[in-house]
This record gives C-alpha cells, structure tokens and sequence, in this order.
C-alpha cells in the first residue's frame, strides 16, 4: 500500500467513522439517560436523509435547509416515539424498551419502504474539483461533512455540559430516583433528551446519504457498526462514541485493501468481541455498572 | 390446498423447534440471544455441504447440532461475563459475522449465489408422501426436543437453570455453579436451533445468506414473546401465529392482487414491528406466561 492510497482510505475511514461515531453518539445519549440500546436509532436516521431527498424533491438545493428538515422530522419522531411507547416502559426490563425498539424500527423501515419505495436517492451535490495533495483526493464536500459532524458533536456537548437542562439530563443519567427528589421534572428531561437525539439522527442520516446513496435500509446497515461503537466506546459515554466510532470507521477503511469490502463490517465485529473478550465493560466503561 | 397446509405446518414446525432454542436461553435462564439466526445458518449449511457430498442424512442432521453446540461454546464463554445488553449487541454481531462468511467463501456456501440442489430425503415416497414424511418427521423431532426439555426442566438441573435465572447470587452462595450451568444450556439451544436449520436446509434444498438475516432471531423472539417466555406450550402456539403471520400474507395477496411483492414484504415487516411493540407494551407475559414479570 502505497502514501497516496492510505491517506485517501484514511481519509474515507475518518468519514466513514463520523457517520458511525454520530449514530454511536444518539445510541450513548439514550443509553446514559434512557438505560436502553435503542435499536430504532438506525432507522430514524434514514427518514431523516428521506425528510433531506422531500426537501430537495420540493427543488430546493440548499444542503443547510435540507438538514434543518432532516433535523426537525427526526426530533419530532423521536418525541413521538417517547410518548407513544418509551414514556409507557420507563420501569420496565432493558430487554421490554429494547424489544419495542427493534419493533418500533422494524415499523419505520416499513413505512419508509412503503412511503419512498425501494430504489435508491441521491443528494444533488454541486460537483467541485477535488483538492489534490500530493496523490491524495481531497473532497470538499467530504470536508463539508467532516465539519458539520464535528459542529453537531459540539452542539450536543455544549447542550450537556453548559446548559441547564443538560445538567439535568446528566443528573438524571446519573440517578433518576435522586433527581426526581431533587425537584429535576424527568419528563421534561426526557422530552429534551428525545429531541437532542433526533437532532443527532436527524445530520447522522444526512450526512450518511450525502456521502453514500438514501436508501430505506440505510440506517439499518450502520446500526450494527454503530452498537459496536457504543460499546467499545462504553455504553453511556458520548466521548467515548465519537472516538471509538472514529477508530472503527478508520480501521474498517484501511483493512477493505487486506479483507475484501464484505469483510471489513465483519471487523468491527470482531473488534469488539475481541476487546470484550478483555475487557467486558468496554475501553472507556466505567468501573461501576450503571446499575 | 392440503398440500400448502403441510408447507405452512413444516415451517410451523422448524420454527417451534427455533422457539424452544431461545426459550432455553431466555426464559429458563435469561441469557439474551440475539444471534440466535447463527446457529440456524451454522446448522442449514453444514447438513446441506455435507449430504452434498455425499454423507447420508443422519450424518448431515447430528453435524449440524453438533457444529451449532461447538460454537455455542467460546461464544457462551464470553457472553456470561457480559452485562445484558452487552451480550444482545454481541450475539447480533455473532450472527452477523456468520453471514458475513457465508456471503464471502463462495468457494464452499455459493455466496449470495446461494446453494442449490440440496438433497431431500424420502425421494422414494413420491411427492406427496415425501411431504407428509417430511411433516412427520419435523413433528417426532420436535416431540424428541420437547421431550428432552420438559425432561431437563423437571431434573435437579431444570431447577437449576431456573435459580440461575432468578437470583444468581443466591445459587452462587449456595455453592452452586451458574456458568456451567448458562454454558450447557446456551449449548443445547443453539443445537437445537441448527437442527432446525438442518430441518429448513433440507426442506427448501436451497439455502442463501438472504435466509439468515437477523430478522429471522426477532421473528422468533416475537414467537417467544406471543406465546409468554419460559413455558413450552406456548412456544408452539407462538411459532404458530408466527407462521401465519408470515404465510398469512400470501392470503392477503389473493385480496388486493395489485400489491406488489416488496411492498407485502414491508408489510409482513410492519406486522411483526406491532407485534412486538404491542405485546411488549399490553401482554409482556404473553398469551400464556409462566407468570413472572420480566
């Protein structure tokens, strides 16, 4: 493998690993305040880039208004989602929310089959002269991606740690029966929550199809990646997704040239198996359980 | 017509028997498996390969458990040192992997090709008696399985695998074993669930890693869950609705002739989505739990 051909899988990896990192990110947030994988979140990713392909089928081109639709179906989903079915399980075992979930994802994979059909769609992205490094192709609109990920990343962090509802979320991951005596309204903490994951989702499914194709099963394929992700990175931990994410979307792109394309999702299964096998909680779990 | 009831009652069956697996792991010890689809995958092309070339079909069939228990093994190894929803994640993983290979090494499965030509047995029989043989037999081997069940539940191991699930620590301070105990019953449901494939492979005589997705484990976990966890009777009843659910539709097809195949898969999915999420929410015991709340 030659400099040139690294650095482009390496620079695809970085991509490929933002994606997963922002669906590991939605997982962890749900994880830490929640307490359950939500299997769904795949899913409303992919009618996030879909809420993006209605926008652009209205003929607006606009890549910013497209997101910001993306955005706000997903948020509203979310919300919906929780007061439908989440808010009636709170109690419940992790293994009740995580069968409504798979439920709940298999009911919107339908719909968006129904809705869209099956062929695929793709974002019409202004083409733009590729930035030449030495060999190295360089993408604007991959740079574009790149940021705006970085940008949701920060958002949330600056949603959880500067505000005062995220404070609250946190207080509530931390311990609901103590935050609820403290006076926190875990209703309204969970509403919140709901509505920054679907933020999430909702730029995750956009910049999954800008840099691929929207199709209904989308969301579905990243899922597996991003759970492994969430683990790896230790369930509950924002940081933790987004790094782990990255190194799996990294490692994936430079093996495809060792293992094959089929090969490289096994990896990230492996990966994790393997790093489980060693560390059950996962590289950044923390040492108690979060029950 | 009788005929398309045998199909529907042969399928009905390799997923009772898929059923039983996972109410193993689930309901009697709470293990949770959701890779469940890997053990049938394991089994269906390993009975398929080896009567392929040339092995009789008691070989193919005993294979297929056995090489389903083995990897049930190193697998059962890990998961129970693993937080529940830690396992979920790498059991789906596990599965994944399984079809991963099975659409890669197209030198032995065919790839996305697919395997075809797989030997039925009681060619002798003529088609129709082929059938109702086929029916038979999946019908003695689920009565076999049940039986063996039924039987280890009501030894001083059942008891065991039913501590282990309620309160492992008491079992733990009473000087018992709980992994031992989870390893051999993760290692019986997963036989079981590659006998069903064995069952499956040899029905359909074609196999393709399109068979092995991870839906099928929910489908069966939804089995699971409609006929209440922990209780064998109504594994078969869950198994039962699932099946016409799934074939159910075809009938719906006859209705609206202008619905189009990827829309009644879609539908199909739709129908299983509310079941869980229904079932979960207004009957988490199912139409007949053993009555504790999980």
């Amino acid at each position: 493998m030659n400099a040139a051909l690294f650095f482009n899988l390496l620079l695809n990896g970085v991509i490929e690993g933002l994606i997963i990192g922002l669906a590991a990110l939605a997982l962890n947030l749900v994880f830490a305040v929640a307490r359950f994988p939500n299997t769904a979140t795949g899913d409303i990713m992919t009618v996030g880039a879909y809420a993006g392909i209605a926008v652009q089928g209205l003929g607006i081109s606009s890549t910013v208004l497209q997101m910001l639709a993306a955005v706000v179906v997903c948020m509203a989903l979310c919300v919906v989602l929780y007061r439908l079915v989440f808010r009636r399980l709170q109690g419940r075992s992790m293994l009740a929310v995580l069968l409504a979930s798979i439920g709940l994802a298999f009911i919107i994979r339908a719909a968006v089959f129904l809705i869209a059909g099956p062929e695929q769609r793709v974002f019409q992205i202004p083409l733009q002269r590729a930035i030449d490094i030495g060999g190295v192709a360089l993408q604007p609109s991959m740079l574009w991606l790149a940021v705006t990920a970085f940008g949701c990343m920060a958002v949330v962090f600056a949603v959880l740690f500067l505000t005062p509802i995220g404070r609250r979320m946190r207080a509530v991951a931390d311990n609901r029966a103590l935050a609820r005596t403290s006076g926190i309204d875990v209703d309204r903490v969970m509403v919140a929550l709901w509505l920054l994951t679907g933020a999430v989702c909702g730029v995750a499914g956009m910049v999954l199809g800008i840099n691929t194709v929207v199709m209904p099963e989308n969301g579905w394929n990243i899922l597996l990646p991003a759970f492994a992700a969430a683990v790896l990175g230790g369930v509950g931990s924002p940081v933790g997704a987004i790094v782990a994410g990255l190194a799996l979307g990294i490692v994936q792109e430079l093996s495809t040239p060792f293992v094959g394309f089929t090969y490289k999702i096994a990896l990230s299964f492996v990966a994790l198996i393997v790093i489980l096998a060693i560390r059950p909680r996962g590289l950044f779990g923390a040492a108690v359980k979060v029950r | 017509m009788l005929s398309y009831l045998v199909a529907i009652a042969i399928i009905g069956g390799i997923y009772s028997l898929l059923t039983l697996g996972l109410n193993l792991h689930y309901g009697f010890t709470g293990l949770i498996n959701f890779g469940h689809v890997g053990f049938f995958a394991l089994g269906a092309y390993a009975s398929a390969l080896l009567t392929l070339a040339g092995l009789p079909f008691a070989a193919g069939f005993a294979a297929a458990m056995l090489i389903a228990a083995l990897v049930a093994l190193p697998l059962g190894l890990l998961a129970i040192r693993l937080r529940d929803d830690y396992l979920a994640i790498v059991t789906l993983g596990f599965s994944e992997i399984i079809r991963i290979v099975i659409t890669s090494e197209e030198w032995l499965t065919g790839g996305v090709q697919g395997l075809p030509g797989i030997p039925r047995p009681f060619g002798g029989l003529g088609v129709g008696g082929a059938e109702y043989a086929y029916l038979g037999l999946v019908v003695a081997l689920n009565g076999l399985a049940f039986l063996l069940v039924h039987r280890l539940a009501a030894s001083p191991f059942g008891r065991l695998i039913k501590a282990v699930r309620d309160n492992e620590v008491a079992l733990v301070s009473l000087g018992k074993d709980p992994v031992g105990v989870k390893i051999r019953v993760f290692m019986i449901g997963a036989g079981l669930a590659g006998l069903a494939g064995a069952l499956y492979a040899h029905y359909i005589t074609y196999l393709s890693p399109e068979q092995v997705i991870p839906l099928v484990t929910f489908y069966v976990w939804m089995a699971m869950i409609i006929g209440g966890t922990g209780r064998n009777a109504g594994v078969v009843l869950g198994a039962g609705i699932l099946v016409l659910i799934l074939e159910g539709s075809r009938f719906v097809r006859d209705l609206f002739p202008g619905v189009l195949d990827t829309e009644m898969a879609s539908i199909r999915l739709a129908i299983i989505g509310l079941c869980l999420v229904l079932f979960v929410l207004f009957r988490p015991r199912g139409l007949i739990g053993d009555g504790v709340e999980r």
